[in-house]
Parts: structure tokens; sequence; C-alpha cells
């Protein structure tokens, strides 16, 4: 499939930078409830979605800053914990990006139809 | 050596925003701590806790990433408008300081002054630059209103056509600017004394008809020193800058050629050969009839800078007639019709 040496590399630089495009809203739409960044990445990764720590906390500080979250420390088991919920403009935001995304896989799905087709 | 977690976050610490370094360690602290549980019960082992710091990065980078606007000195928004201040500046400081140091080479002659010149010319850049980059982080880091937002843009405004335009060789209009304050101090020591002077200020020969043309030589310096700075500037030959080009050096060599008779009928009125053919058949002349001799060079010296001038001159032509005879260009698009 990835022939030469350039490519990997080529490829390893497009599949992050399509990951982390996809961060932002994967973890918007688990925020819907009251959650600490361990249990959310916990959470997708148990539906296959890999994201470390050193990529979610300053996301989620980002969204934060940006007015689309709003977070507390609770204290439990002795360990303080920073809680993270989306707030009204966060909902607003998630639903905009949903159907955003929906129209985007759409168009995709249609795109790459076209590649699957015998040559 | 252990502690590795707490080390670790110490390390982070020092790289991160001091306003909100508190919260982002006990953050963080909290999460490594809860992925070591995660994995098990009891005390994690030496590797597993090295592992999963490995897999969160080096201090610096996961610090690098609580900066939303980056690490840099000057960003993206400002850098096109540093760059374009930088060098007025620099040209600015390197013309002004040369002009100076051809002054004061001109009043004071010795090769220690010129040489310390020299240097307090180039260490001025250094200093200068810093300044800039000084200014332009304080705006970024203080006044991030003052990066320029995405203007209105219109099309109509775009700057005129510049794909069949040469770009200026900033080594030669460099090396014209430093060659021209050079002649500036030499013919500021002529008007000041009279007397060309060597090394040292001791009197080497006259030149009457220096003195006699020094304004126009002394223009003729100046304004290709101004042309040069405004090529540098521009960055690109235009028609207007090849014919400002053409007429100056029409101008220097009317100049130079009157030089160049000045010379000759001098010498004929000394009764004196213009060649220095004179030397070969008078080993002793240089030395019995200095001032003989520096007028025979000089005549040289003019002589080689009009044949020089005029074929810099014969060349500006050619291009301004090469451009003006271009393809025609389509008005609206600015595509060139052989190529539609």
């Amino acid at each position: 499939m990835i022939e030469n040496s350039a490519q990997p590399e080529a490829y390893d630089k497009i599949a992050l930078e399509l990951r982390r495009g996809v961060l932002i809203l994967a973890a918007l739409s688990q925020l819907k409830e009251n959650k600490y960044g361990y249990a959310l990445i916990s959470q997708l990764a148990e539906n296959g979605l890999d994201i470390d720590q050193g990529t979610l906390y300053p996301l989620l500080r980002r969204l934060e800053s940006q007015g689309l979250l709003d977070s507390n420390w609770i204290v439990e088991d002795s360990r303080p914990r920073r809680y993270y919920v989306l707030n009204a403009t966060g909902k607003q935001v998630l639903d905009a990006l949903v159907q955003e995304w929906r129209t985007l896989t759409n168009v995709m799905e249609t795109l790459l139809k076209e590649t699957e087709q015998p040559r | 050596m252990n502690h590795l977690i707490e080390r670790y976050l110490q390390a982070i610490s020092r790289e991160l925003p001091a306003n909100q370094q508190e919260d982002i360690l006990k953050e963080l602290r909290s999460s490594l701590y809860d992925t070591l549980e995660g994995e098990g019960d009891g005390e994690p082992t030496e590797e597993r806790v090295v592992a999963l710091i490995k897999e969160m990065g080096s201090p610096r980078q996961v610090a690098a990433a609580y900066y939303p606007a980056g690490q840099y000195v000057i960003g993206p928004a400002l850098y096109p408008m540093f760059i374009t201040v930088l060098k007025i500046v620099l040209v600015t400081i390197l013309s002004v300081q040369a002009l100076l140091v051809g002054l004061s080479f001109g009043v004071a002659v010795t090769t220690r002054s010129l040489i310390q010149e020299l240097f307090g010319l180039l260490g001025a850049l250094p200093a200068a630059a810093g300044w800039v980059v000084l200014i332009f982080w304080a705006i970024q880091r203080f006044e991030p209103k003052a990066i320029p937002e995405e203007e209105i843009f219109d099309p109509r405004k775009l700057p005129a056509l510049e794909s069949y335009n040469e770009p200026v060789s900033r080594f030669e209009q460099i090396f014209s600017i430093v060659v021209n304050v050079i002649a500036l101090a030499f013919l500021w020591n002529f008007a000041q004394s009279g007397v060309l002077t060597g090394i040292e200020g001791l009197a080497f020969f006259q030149n009457p008809v220096i003195v006699q043309f020094f304004p126009w030589l002394f223009a003729s310096s100046v304004l290709d020193i101004v042309i040069d700075i405004v090529l540098l500037w521009r960055g690109r030959w235009e028609t207007r800058t090849r014919v400002a080009g053409i007429l100056f050096n029409l101008f220097s060599l009317v100049v130079l050629f009157v030089m160049f008779e000045g010379h000759s009928a001098w010498l004929r009125a000394e009764g004196i050969s213009e060649s220095l053919v004179i030397w070969t058949q008078d080993p002793e002349f240089f030395f019995t009839n200095a001032q003989a001799t520096g007028m025979i060079l000089f005549r040289m010296g003019f002589a080689i800078a009009i044949l020089i001038i005029g074929v810099e001159t014969a060349v500006y032509t050619y291009k301004l007639i090469r451009r003006r005879m271009n393809a025609p260009i389509s008005p609206v698009t600015g595509l060139v019709s052989a190529h539609r």
C-alpha cells in the first residue's frame, strides 16, 4: 500500500491532522454530563478513539476559555478532580458541529465511493 | 532515584504560564495517578511509570500545548510587517552611517579611525535589529489588538504586476553605495583642502580639475546613492527606475566626460604626454612629477568609468526596450496573449 520511504511519514502527518480535527467534536459529544479528564479519556478509548492526556487537557482548557465548557473542582477519594460539562453555548455549538459533521461525512462518502470503482 | 511523577510535574511547572501553573499541575497530577490506578492495584512499577510519562511527552512538549497563541517572539500575523520594518530600519541606518563614515573619513583621515568607524557601522545593525524585535514582541505581548485583522480586501488595490520586472541585485546596489561613499569621502577631502591626501593626511598631489568641478561630482555620487537606496527599497526594476537610471547615467557620463577632458587639457597645457608610456621612457617621472602622474592616472580612471557607465546605460536601455516589446497583456487578467 505504502511503498516508498517518504510516504509513511506523509501518511502519519495527514492521519494525525485528520484525527486532530475530529477530537474536538468527540470530546464535546461526551461532555453533556459532568466528566473529569481521565474518565473522558477512558470513555473515548472504550469507543475506539485514543487521545493522550497531553492533548486532551489543553484542549479542554481551550474549549472552556472559548466559552463552550464550564468546569469545577470536586474532591473524591481525597483526590481533587476537575469536572467539565457543556454549557448552553457549548450545546448549541455541538448541535451545529454535528450537523456539519453529518453533511461532511455524506459528501465524503460520495467522493470516496468514486475511488472504490474498479478501473 | 525515584519520585518520577513529582519530578516530571516539577519539570513541567517550570515551563507553564505562571497564572495557570498551580491549576494545571493539580489536574495533571490527579490524571496521572488516576491512570496508574486504573491499570491495577498496588504500587506501580518504575517501568510502568516511565512508560506513562514517555507516552505523555517531554515536559516542554506538554507545557507548550497550554500556550494557545503558540510560543514565538513574533507570530505569523505580525511577521510580514516585522520584516518590512526591519528592512527599512536596517537600510536607513546603513545609509546614514555609511554617509557619516564617509564624511568623517574625508575630514580626519587615518586608517585606524576608518576601521573603527566601519566596525561601529556593523555593530549598529544587530543593535537596531534587536530593538525592532523587542518592539514587535511588546506589541504582540501587550497589544494583541494591534495585530492586523483580515483587512477588507479589494482586488483593485493589489500591487502592480511585477512578473516582468527584473529583481534588483542587492549585492550590486550595496557595492555601488559603498563605492560612492568612498568617492564622496575623497571628494569631501578635496573640497576641504584642494589637495589629494594619502593616509596620515600627507599632501599627495593637487588636482585643480576636481576642485573646479567638485559640486558636479558630488551631486553625481549623492544621486547615485539615492537611486541605489530606492532600488534596494523597491526590490525590482520598474519602468520609472529604469528611466531614472538611464537619465542619471547620462548625467554621469557628461560629468565624467567633462572631467576626462579637463584632465586632458591640463596635461596638454603642461606639455605632458597623456599616456603612461612616459613611465617606460622615464622611470623617475613618478618621483619627480607626482602631480602629473596623478593627473594621468585620474584621466585613465575617468576613461574606465565612462566605459563602465556607458555599457551599463546600454544594458538599461536594452532591458527597458525589451520590456516595452513584451507580448501584449490582457488589461483585465494580466495574462500574456501568447499564453492564452
